[in-house]
């Protein structure tokens, strides 16, 4: 009798236990140990995160809606973002427009040339300041961390002086020249990544590389290089796709004969207007007939460095870690 | 002795040999920094004291002293009123931009899942921040955030402050999403910022009784500072080409105006470059104070 009321008491103890944990475990699951560990904390993450990237990412759509509406779907106001039928009129005329295949190939040849030119000069001169040794490189740091700083508004009008003695105007070359040279678009950024990537390598491997007897030149072409395969693909990433975006430099230099994609979207206007006859001045602001053409010639533009982000997404997000350029 | 003498000669040349070659590694970027960056600010400098005229026989030049500085700021008034106010947005924009990127950053360094595609969408307006297209998704109003017309910001704004401070708010909130838009690369570095504070500090804190708050504040921040004033640096220069930068234009234009010519337009390009020392100046010397005594960025 004693013995089974001792019996029962332990057997409740037992599951008041077991029933507590599970709670615990249930709560810890939901709270978490650490406050930023549990459920809850992470849905709260998870919807400011969307509802941020909604709105950080509403132009795009509203891009992408406009250029797939008809101007019957413009001026109807109950269509919202999503077009009634897909209209692929809008892509017709802005590839016309921009005289797609031709302003394709011109930012074409800027961006891939001159981003490998801007990889190979500034990977030579990120490893002269990481690992050779010479007088004044302290020097030569700060002018680079000084060029970086000067804005462009500094140079341009004595550039511009410089480029049409030379005969460089509305030609690649005054994008492709200064990129051999290390002074491409945000090149100093460039020579600091690679600088700081170079850092990081152990040195072991160009004691043994100089025991064996190969030259400096063999040394970085045949080994340091191969290892800055990925801060050469970030370096390439991201000045193609800086070079595919200059808008206000290409606006100076380049204004007629070679003109980048992102450069003909106002020209486009002029001729899609100067093509359809009708008059729409009415409506201030919003014009319902070239809105539509010219979100989908944005599109167009681009479109391209999307594909390669879409591609390529994960060196473009772990680049800046994996060249540790933040240290 | 004379033995020395040849050994130390030897020596000598053997540094010179080593240090030759890094100098000819330099050599490309060194011919492209006179040639590209050194002599245009020399000349622009120069030119900016000129009248800079262009005949058949190459370009003329009068020199005029501050005279173009002085047409710029007292005769024609109105590009320092448009620097002033551009600065105003500026001054605006930089803590806007931080705080956002260290906010999201902040998010998008805890675990969940779908993280790397929360993380690919912030920095996908990098992808495609051309200047036109940017213009022409803010000019059909795309870049406005959609609170301020739901709730009467700009009734409230005007109430309490005075026309022009309520002017400019707006005139921020309007293209609000697309300057936040210039955050992609900051989101990353900060992330990257974060992994730079081992875990072990947090561990300890925790144990001592710290709550999340406290440890943020004590150990986050502190930890962080650098990276914020690295991140201000790069949206100050981030900014020189923003689409929404009204000096480019306005450079442009004076160079090719009969009026004014290169010489006018490079003193306007003096003037922003000074304001914009300042402003970096400002920035590199609060952020120093803030980290002394800690590691230096970069």
């Amino acid at each position: 009798m004693k013995l089974e009321g001792v019996y029962k008491q332990v057997r409740d103890d037992v599951r008041a236990t077991l029933a507590d944990r599970k709670t615990q475990k249930l709560k810890r699951l939901i709270i978490g140990q650490n406050v930023k560990d549990g459920v809850i904390a992470k849905l709260i993450i998870i919807a400011l995160l969307t509802v941020i990237g909604f709105l950080y990412v509403k132009p795009i759509l509203y891009m992408i809606s406009t250029s797939l509406k008809s101007v019957a779907d413009m001026i109807d106001p109950v269509v919202g973002l999503i077009p009634r039928e897909l209209n692929l009129d809008n892509y017709k005329d802005a590839w016309k427009g921009l005289n797609y295949l031709d302003g394709f190939a011109d930012t074409m040849t800027i961006a891939l040339l001159g981003s490998i030119f801007q990889v190979f000069t500034c990977a030579l001169t990120g490893y002269a300041l990481a690992r050779l040794k010479f007088p004044g490189k302290n020097l030569f740091f700060f002018l680079i961390l000084i060029a970086f700083l000067i804005p462009p508004q500094l140079t341009i009008v004595p550039l511009y002086m410089i480029y049409s003695e030379l005969g460089w105007i509305n030609t690649p070359f005054v994008f492709l020249i200064p990129a051999i040279f290390g002074q491409g678009l945000r090149g100093a950024l460039f020579i600091i990544i690679f600088r700081q990537f170079f850092h990081t390598q152990p040195k072991a491997l160009e004691e043994a590389a100089k025991i064996d007897g190969a030259s400096v030149f063999r040394l970085f072409f045949r080994i340091m290089m191969p290892l800055a395969t990925g801060a050469c693909l970030v370096v390439f990433l991201f000045s193609f796709v800086w070079y595919w975006n200059m808008s206000y430099e290409a606006a100076l230099f380049l204004s007629k004969d070679f003109t980048p994609l992102s450069l003909r979207l106002s020209s486009m206007q002029m001729e899609l207007l100067g093509n359809k006859a009708i008059d729409f001045s009415a409506g201030v602001g919003k014009d319902p007939i070239s809105e539509g053409p010219k979100m989908a010639g944005a599109f167009l533009i681009i479109f391209p460095p999307l594909v390669i982000y879409l591609i390529a997404q994960r060196w473009f997000t772990e680049g800046i870690e994996r060249t540790g350029l933040v240290e | 002795m004379n033995g020395k003498t040849s050994r130390r000669k030897q020596l000598f040349l053997f540094r010179w040999k080593e240090y030759g070659v890094g100098y000819l590694f330099m050599l490309p970027w060194l011919i492209g920094f006179i040639a590209f960056v050194a002599f245009p600010v020399g000349w622009s400098l120069w030119n900016s004291f000129n009248q800079v005229f262009i005949t058949s026989e190459g370009f003329k030049y009068t020199w005029v002293g501050l005279n173009n500085f002085r047409r710029m700021l007292i005769e024609n008034n109105a590009y320092p009123i448009i620097l002033l106010t551009y600065m105003q947005e500026v001054l605006l924009i930089i803590p806007l931009i931080l705080i956002f990127s260290f906010f999201v950053s902040l998010l998008l360094n805890e675990r969940f899942p779908g993280r790397a595609w929360m993380r690919a969408l912030f920095f996908l307006p990098v992808i495609f921040a051309t200047g036109q297209v940017i213009m022409e998704l803010f000019g059909q109003g795309a870049g406005q955030l959609p609170f301020v017309q739901d709730y009467k910001l700009d009734v409230i704004l005007r109430e309490y402050f005075n026309e022009s401070t309520a002017n400019m708010l707006l005139g921020i909130l309007g293209k609000a999403v697309i300057i936040l838009w210039y955050s992609g690369v900051q989101i990353l570095i900060f992330i990257a910022g974060f992994q730079t504070i081992p875990k072990t500090v947090y561990e300890a804190v925790k144990v001592d009784g710290a709550s999340p708050w406290e440890s943020f504040w004590k150990i986050t921040f502190p930890g962080m500072l650098p990276f914020i004033g690295l991140n201000a640096v790069y949206t100050i220069v981030d900014l020189f080409t923003f689409p929404l930068n009204p000096v480019m234009e306005i450079v442009r234009n004076n160079m090719f105006s009969p009026t004014t010519g290169y010489g006018y337009a490079s003193a306007m390009a003096w003037l922003y470059f000074a304001i914009i020392m300042v402003l970096l100046g400002i920035t590199l010397w609060l952020t120093y104070r803030a980290t002394k005594g800690r590691g230096d960025v970069r």
